[in-house]
């Protein structure tokens, strides 16, 4: 540059201007350069980002101070892969060692009266009666066990996780069950009429050494009931006692003692039935029919809520600021005008767009996962101390896949939701309008689905970009267990990945859009 | 490399109203080329079409026969100052130039250069929130200047500066064509185009409507008039119309005379011993010659048509 006071040439050079200036490159590179440059010029914006990162660890901070739990610990085992598991029933058996098999017919199900006398008893569709083999009458030790369900037809199930579904036969007819053993395996098998035999399942289970408890077994979870109306549910776990009538019952193979019934239940619980307050009774009649009832589930346990979720309740409150900001990172470009001369250094419009978004959410990704990683990290003793401990909620690692995910995850949930802000601010050009706009869009959700049909509401959570919010879901559900799965409650009933996904989505459609209209609109 | 810019039938039109109709000139390398015209003429317009802003409806607007949407490090090769209010107020005005540099891998170094240039230097470190618009010129024009380009657009940057500001700018306009680079600088004032302009482009509602050499124009403007000066205007009126002269009173001892050379009007006011005290060839204002031009194009009178079209993204 030699532009100091000079005369004008009477003669200028007829070739032109040649700048002795090193050109450097404009490629994507440097566009990210320019982006992250404008983000960190402006102090508001750092402070901004600093913000969410304290709100969101504030926030989920003063959460769970206020989260409380408590109970249910008397009927929790742990079976033998460390799950924890629900495992009370009653069971009348005997010991049967090395191979053989036993038969019974299952002749009805019935509902019994529960502890509220008033109400109608009610039956669980996961009520189980049947057959079951099991290393001891300990709770939590393997088992294998064919069983007939009033709403799910014949299963086969072991060692609390295994599932495999029968006939789906139900509980109007008598259904033959038959558990083999050979060696290690033991198969399940259902018949309508005790001749022909149809294979349901077989498995290993863990920990049966040569002699195993096998026989009749009844049991009977809660039948859960919801009321729904705006702004209230009334969630009832009605403890569904039940009645299963069973007769023709052989054995064969090496058989000693004679049937006898037992509670399966940990010895600190109720003294007379496998649940608390929930007296389970037997009676024989002469001619081989066996009446159990009993209450209780065979079944992993799954508590209501997830500490690692609720260690991270703030996410939303810092989603605000950050809302805001991948707003504001575009509008005030169209506000000032500024946006011409971002255009005229780099004429490719979705170029830009696409290195704003990049930046943004690098930025946002490692401020989201900061916020993560502290949240997790002080929330953890909190909530321990209130209530959320093991053996309920088992105890959160910070190397448990799991819970990486959902601190990770968090991260990644408020870099798209930053960037599909961005999508937004583009396509509005209007800094109040879009951050009203990405607002309305996160929290009314929130609102309303407390308030509407649960079928709504789970649709509602699982198709506006707040689905991805189930990434920060650290608990695995099965399905053999009905569970009361409130959307409100953080409750989803897809997987993490899959919510994460919907909103990666809607980024996606979001920028898509925004990249078409930068194009074409007059800026 | 051609740098040249190069504007051939342009069209554009926002809604039902035309902006540019039908426009073409040429800058050339070397020269400062004054792009003048009435607010609403299309130079706006105009600029943000030669830096790809907007697209044409018809005919070109190229840079070195290109247009700008192709050019892969338009810094390099084009600097462009179209708004200078287009600044982030909480954003430091060296660090507006830093992001624009880094667009480029250019350094920060670069970016010190150009501020002490523009006498931004300690400036620079303050809020551009801050600055008064001749400040904000001054970053414009840095920005413009940044990737150290041959051809530079600038949009009305006189507008705002001081009388130190419009001295410092006319002569580094000056010195950036002695460079061989081509400017093109727009303005709704002639006279800010005066001592620094040697091309000028007249529009007016869309059109072109005059490109010439500011020299000739002025000549042109000038014509043949005589300024004369004398206690006896009567007597010099009677005199000078008698040889067929058109002779007009611009003041108490003031007569402009057309139509006859200096030399005759001294010899007639001598033979007729008229007292004078001054007899001059007039020069024209490059203002008086731009009215004289625009007179039939000016879309915006003093008052009266106001409510005619108004041209959205002009000036």
């Amino acid at each position: 540059m030699s532009t100091t006071e000079t005369t004008a040439s009477p003669h200028p050079q007829p070739t032109g201007y040649t700048s002795p200036l090193s050109r450097g490159r404009d490629g994507f590179r440097q566009l990210l350069h320019a982006e992250w440059t404008k983000l960190r010029t402006v102090r508001r914006w750092s402070l901004t980002l600093l913000g969410a990162v304290l709100a969101t660890i504030l926030a989920s901070l003063l959460s769970a101070q206020g989260n409380q739990t408590s109970g249910g610990e008397d009927t929790i085992a742990v079976s033998a892969d460390g799950t924890t598991v629900r495992d009370n029933f009653r069971f009348v058996h005997q010991s049967l060692t090395g191979d053989g098999s036993v038969t019974v017919r299952v002749a009805g199900i019935v509902p019994a009266p529960g502890r509220n006398a008033d109400r109608p008893p009610i039956l669980s569709p996961w009520t189980k009666a049947g057959l079951i083999a099991k290393a001891s009458t300990v709770p939590g030790t393997g088992y294998a066990a064919i069983m007939l369900t009033p709403g799910h037809g014949v299963r086969f199930q072991h060692d609390f996780t295994g599932d495999t579904a029968g006939s789906s036969a139900g509980t109007a007819a008598p259904r033959w069950l038959r558990l083999t053993r050979t060696g290690a395996l033991l198969t399940g098998y259902e018949s309508t009429d005790g001749a022909t035999w149809h294979k349901v399942g077989s498995a290993k289970p863990a920990g049966l050494s040569d002699t195993i408890e096998v026989g009749m077994f009844t049991t009977s979870p809660e039948a859960v009931t919801m009321n729904r109306s705006f702004s209230s549910t009334e969630v009832n776990g009605e403890l569904g006692m039940a009645t299963a009538t069973f007769d023709h019952y052989t054995a064969d193979g090496r058989v000693t003692g004679t049937l006898r019934p037992d509670d399966v239940r940990r010895a600190a619980s109720s003294p007379n039935g496998p649940f608390p307050g929930m007296p389970s009774n037997t009676s024989t009649a002469d001619n081989g029919t066996y009446t159990i009832t009993a209450a209780g589930d065979i079944a992993p346990l799954e508590p209501d809520m997830d500490p690692v979720q609720q260690g991270l309740r703030g996410t939303m409150t810092g989603l605000i600021p950050l809302a805001a900001l991948g707003v504001l990172f575009i509008t005030a470009e169209f506000r000032r005008g500024m946006i011409l001369t971002t255009f005229t250094a780099s004429p490719r419009r979705g170029r830009v767009l696409a290195a704003k978004a990049v930046v943004l959410g690098a930025v946002t990704f490692v401020a989201g996962l900061l916020a993560a990683l502290v949240s997790f990290g002080i929330t953890r003793g909190i909530l321990r101390g209130n209530g959320f401990k093991p053996p309920m909620f088992p105890e959160a690692r910070w190397s448990d896949g799991s819970v990486l995910r959902a601190l990770v995850g968090t991260g990644v949930l408020m870099a798209l939701v930053t960037v599909c802000a961005l999508a937004v601010g583009t396509l509005l050009r209007n800094t109040a309008a879009g951050i009203a706009v990405v607002v309305v869009v996160m929290v009314l959700p929130q609102i309303l689905i407390s308030g509407l049909p649960l079928g709504a509401a789970r649709f509602l959570v699982q198709s506006t970009p707040m689905a991805g919010f189930s990434i920060q879901n650290t608990t695995h559900r099965v399905p053999q267990v009905d569970n009361v799965c409130l959307p409100e409650e953080g409750c989803y009933t897809y997987g993490p990945y899959a919510g994460l996904g919907v909103l990666a989505a809607y980024t996606a459609v979001l920028l898509a859009l925004a990249v078409w209209q930068l194009r074409r609109r007059k800026v | 490399m051609d740098t040249t810019i190069e504007v051939s039938g342009l069209h554009k039109r926002f809604g039902q109203t035309p902006a540019v109709d039908g426009l073409s000139f040429t800058a050339r390398p070397g020269h400062v080329t004054g792009f003048v015209g009435p607010n609403g003429a299309g130079k706006s317009t105009t600029m943000r079409m030669l830096v790809g802003l907007d697209l044409p409806d018809s005919g070109h607007a190229h840079i070195g026969g290109r247009p700008y949407r192709a050019l892969r490090t338009p810094l390099y090769e084009v600097g462009a100052l179209l708004d200078a209010g287009a600044i982030h107020p909480n954003r430091r005005g060296r660090d507006h130039l830093l992001w624009l540099a880094h667009s480029h891998g250019l350094s920060a170094r670069r970016v010190d250069e150009l501020l002490e240039l523009v006498g931004l230097a300690s400036a620079g470190r303050r809020r551009a929130g801050g600055y008064s618009l001749g400040m904000r010129q001054r970053l414009g024009i840095a920005t413009a200047l940044l990737g150290d380009p041959p051809v530079l657009l600038l949009d009305e940057p006189v507008n705002g500066l001081d009388p130190e500001g419009i001295r410092w700018i006319r002569g580094l306009l000056r010195s950036l064509a002695a460079e061989g680079r081509t400017v093109l600088i727009s303005s709704h004032l002639m006279s800010e185009l005066e001592d620094s302009a040697d091309h000028l482009v007249v529009v007016g509602r869309g059109r072109l409507v005059a490109e010439t050499g500011v020299a000739e124009l002025l000549a042109a403007a000038s014509g043949n008039r005589v300024a004369v000066r004398t206690e006896a205007r009567v007597q010099a009126i009677a005199v000078l119309t008698g040889e067929g002269a058109a002779v007009a009173a611009t003041g108490r001892d003031t007569l402009t005379v057309t139509d006859l050379p200096a030399e005759r009007v001294i010899a007639l006011l001598t033979t007729h011993t008229i007292p004078f005290s001054e007899v001059s060839a007039h020069r024209a204002t490059l203002e008086e010659a731009y009215m004289e031009l625009t007179r039939d194009s000016t879309e915006f009178h003093a008052a009266g048509d106001s409510a005619l079209a108004h041209h959205p993204g002009e000036d």
